[in-house]
């Protein structure tokens, strides 16, 4: 059960990372700058999987 | 179509590739015959969950609701496997060794137990799997191919049991983190993709979007990789 909620959610890191990442493109798709989360979501994640791979 | 197809061949044959060594440990301590109905009765297993997996998503009916679903769950695991993949490549994480894991298996105490070397076995094969699991429902449900991609996860099967069939000894020679990496850069961009295109943002190259997407992630990668190395090197000067 603890593998499967892992492969599903992954660990806490990942999580946070992918929630923030959405939170922040849902931010700008609300904004004057809603053109630009094109380009927002994919920097986020990118910087996401560079604080996952320090961590 | 032909893109989901690649995606969940590079996976599965990565997974079943974890998923062989630890068959061939447990076959090496009680015998081919119930290694293989271990791994088998995972299959099942697996199979089950993936039609049950499908017919749940296929519950939803509201479409951006299911490409939402579907692409959260793809973005983690993306996202893991790229920060994964970056480390290895780095140097910040060693590189995963098919030889240490056999090894370490067969240092096992419990792997001369018939039960438990069965239980290792079955373990292995559906914690490896669910991670091809979770590929074939995602990207299969969501542009109504599952069928198929199920199909080129038994494909990436049978290609790594006819390997492990010729040589009898871990698959260590296969680029594991160069096809991770590859992997989470298609399936972050199929993550993204859905996520932003199920909160009502048109892509301005439509579908060709899914190309750019792709490279950015694997350009976007080779720069973190780069980066990362020359900090480690570096700090290793100083």
């Amino acid at each position: 059960m603890q593998g499967f909620i892992k492969t599903l959610f992954g660990d806490k890191r990942t999580l946070a990372v992918t929630a923030l990442s959405v939170l922040v493109a849902v931010a700008v798709l609300h904004s004057p700058a809603s053109l630009a989360v094109g380009m927002v979501l994919p920097l986020c994640l990118l910087a996401g999987a560079a604080y996952l791979a320090r961590h | 179509m032909t893109a989901i197809l690649i995606a969940t061949f590079l996976t599965a044959s990565v997974e079943w590739v974890e998923a062989y060594t630890i068959i061939l440990a447990v076959a090496l301590s009680i015998g081919w015959g119930r290694a293989l109905q271990a791994a088998g009765a995972a299959l099942l297993a697996l199979a089950v969950l993936t039609g049950a997996g499908s017919f749940l998503l296929t519950r939803i009916h509201d479409l951006a609701i299911l490409q939402f679903v579907i692409g959260v769950f793809l973005t983690l695991f993306g996202v893991r496997w790229l920060g994964k993949a970056v480390a290895r490549g780095a140097g910040l994480k060693k590189l995963h060794d098919e030889d240490a894991e056999f090894a370490a298996l067969q240092a096992r105490a419990d792997i001369q137990d018939a039960r438990a070397a069965w239980f290792i076995a079955f373990n292995g094969m559906l914690l490896e799997g669910l991670e091809v699991w979770l590929i074939v429902v995602a990207l299969g449900v969501q542009t109504h191919h599952t069928v198929a991609a199920a199909c080129a996860a038994l494909l990436a099967l049978a290609a790594v049991a006819a390997a492990g069939m010729m040589l009898r000894k871990p698959l260590a020679r296969v680029p594991e983190n160069a096809i991770k990496f590859t992997v989470s850069a298609a399936v972050l961009s199929f993550g993204s993709y859905w996520i932003l295109e199920s909160l009502g943002y048109v892509w301005p190259l439509g579908d060709a979007t899914l190309l750019a997407l792709f490279v950015f992630y694997l350009l976007g990668g080779l720069a973190l990789i780069r980066l990362n190395n020359y900090r480690l090197n570096a700090a290793k000067v100083v």
